[in-house]
């Protein structure tokens, strides 16, 4: 038997005996629900107050762009692969795009290269503000919501200001980048560098020696290094168990080989730990970010093939065979050699990855997107065994699934 | 690190290393690559190659597997072609415990079957959703949207559900 019990929460008897000599009961947590940081829906059997049994529900946020993404030209999908894991639009392209060249064989000019990691980084930064943000909110300091979306939105600013657009920026696509950085983004980005470390000091300020979230997080959520490499975990879950794994580091894209950043772990395996991380990736961050700032490259920002990418617009009123590719490019588009390949990279949440299958037409046969939030959500019942229902949320919070990624 | 008789055919594309099996023998195959040092299923899908003119296939489906050895960075991915209605398969969640969730979207999205899958149960669409949504013969569109000027449409139950 069910009952309402407010809020768009019921619950049921199991008629399983507790520990503590009641019975088991099984409540439904979410798919509305503030702190699920999307539509999650999260089936809890409990005993007391203690979480016995969780069974995570997803598909609520479904929205079919693999399916979308087969029925649009190679160069049209970069606009689909922005909106699976929307805190990190560029990160999502980038290992879109990165497939694309692999399988067409292209290799993108030293700038672009350098472009995509800025936007990479970049990003990285907006998706753990959005993070540090929302999981303050949910552990009791309402001030970090502010002061991260303080700095989200100069992120979001520079967005608007290289690419026109400030979330879904389709800004990197096949076979380069779709603008140059202005001279205007290049002052804005060395302004935030220059004030962003002392901006992450004040959240550290507000967050790490606070007696309240360490209490909520020390201990809570407990993922041991072993059971994250059997359960698939990546990203931030996996180093924040002392897994020193990192795609920027261990399977280098994109040139990140000549950066100088460290690999941010911790060994504490818990809630904190995986905060002690993020803390740390955005400092990393800002140290790339300075290093690729400085030695930004000039030169072309796309590869020199009109096959893939349509000539400039000035060519058009001279040169018959620029006007020629530019119809044929925005008709029909261009075909891509059969074949499938993999190419993973490292996204604020991990392993980002994009599976793309070709039979040598104008559109993808296959695109897949190996969602980094998807596989992290499977852990959740190992790290939430026997805690508190209160403690759940720290939980969800810390493994920082974005729904749109895990549903796809 | 797998069993020579149990490879139908190996190579390379754009720089990835694939290996093709029996769809009879992938478990054994999948055991004995994890023993070998390939312990991450880093994620476990489906192509269906109906109408695809580029090759001969074996079979409509392609099941595929990409495995990672952490140890020394090497990637492999392990491909099956199968066929049937509905296609069955031996499941790899014993081996990997990733593949649990990874099998429930490709069943949900291409109908295959994953034998001694623990839940295999529809993860994405609904549970009374008809249909496969990723097959190519499931048209882009096919369905009526909710709330939109079709509304006569949608309000009216459809007739298989």
């Amino acid at each position: 038997m069910t009952t309402e019990i407010g809020q768009g929460i019921t619950v049921a008897k199991t008629g399983e005996q507790g520990a503590f000599g009641g019975e088991l009961l099984t409540i439904n947590f979410g798919p509305h629900h503030p702190s699920t940081h999307g539509v999650l829906r999260l089936i809890v059997d409990l005993d007391g107050e203690q979480v016995r049994r969780l069974k995570p529900v997803i598909g609520y946020l479904h929205t079919g762009i693999e399916k979308q993404a087969e029925a649009l030209r190679w160069q049209q999908a970069v606009v689909v692969t922005d909106r699976h894991d929307y805190l990190s639009p560029p990160i999502n392209n980038l290992a879109y795009a990165l497939a694309v060249e692999k399988l067409l064989g292209v290799e993108v000019p030293p700038r672009a290269n350098a472009l995509r990691v800025i936007m990479s980084e970049l990003t990285r930064l907006a998706s753990h503000l959005v993070w540090l943000g929302t999981s303050g909110i949910e552990l009791g300091a309402s001030t970090m919501l502010m002061y991260c979306f303080r700095e989200r939105d100069t992120i979001l600013d520079m967005n608007e200001e290289i690419s026109g657009y400030r979330m879904h920026t389709s800004y990197i696509r096949p076979g380069g980048v779709m603008a140059d950085a202005t001279p205007r983004f290049l002052e804005m980005l060395d302004k935030f560098i220059r004030t962003m470390p002392s901006n992450i000091d004040e959240y550290e300020a507000l967050l790490t020696m606070n007696p309240i979230f360490r209490s909520r997080t020390i201990g809570i959520g407990m993922l041991p290094a072993e059971d994250a490499k059997v359960l698939g975990a990546t990203g931030p879950m996996l180093r924040g168990s002392g897994v020193a794994w990192d795609l920027r580091k261990s399977m280098p894209y994109s040139g990140y080989e000549n950066y100088d950043f460290e690999i941010a772990t911790s060994d504490m395996c818990d809630c904190y730990g995986r905060y002690l991380v993020r803390i740390k990736e955005m400092r990393e961050a800002v140290k790339i970010l300075r290093q690729a700032l400085d030695r930004l490259p000039d030169g072309p920002i796309n590869v020199d093939d009109r096959k893939v990418l349509p000539p400039p617009r000035e060519e058009l009123e001279t040169s018959m065979e620029a006007v020629i590719h530019h119809f044929k490019l925005f008709t029909e588009g261009y075909t891509v050699p059969p074949g499938d390949v993999y190419v993973a990279v490292e996204s604020g949440r991990g392993e980002n990855g994009c599976y793309v299958v070709s039979d040598g037409t104008h559109k993808p046969r296959r695109v897949k997107f190996r969602a980094a939030s998807f596989v992290n959500l499977q852990p959740l019942e190992r790290m939430a065994m026997n805690h508190m229902v209160a403690d759940m949320v720290a939980i969800i919070g810390t493994a920082d699934a974005v729904l749109g990624d895990v549903d796809r | 690190m797998i069993p020579e008789n149990l490879a139908v055919e190996r190579g390379v594309t754009a720089g990835d290393v694939w290996v093709t099996v029996e769809p009879a023998n992938i478990h054994e195959a999948l055991s004995a690559l994890k023993d070998g040092g390939f312990r991450l299923l880093v994620f476990l899908t489906c192509v269906d190659h109906l109408a695809d003119s580029s090759k001969e296939w074996p079979a409509r489906y392609e099941v595929v597997y990409q495995l990672r050895d952490m140890e020394t960075r090497e990637q492999l991915r392990v491909r099956t072609f199968i066929d049937g209605d509905p296609p069955h398969i031996e499941s790899a969640y014993d081996l990997f415990p990733p593949a649990n969730w990874d099998e429930r979207e490709t069943y949900d999205m291409f109908g295959i079957v994953f034998d001694n899958h623990p839940d295999l149960t529809r993860i994405l669409m609904p549970d009374d959703w008809v249909g496969h949504p990723l097959r190519r013969d499931y048209p882009v569109g096919g369905e009526v949207v909710e709330f939109s000027e079709e509304h006569e449409r949608w309000q009216t139950a459809p007739e298989k559900a």
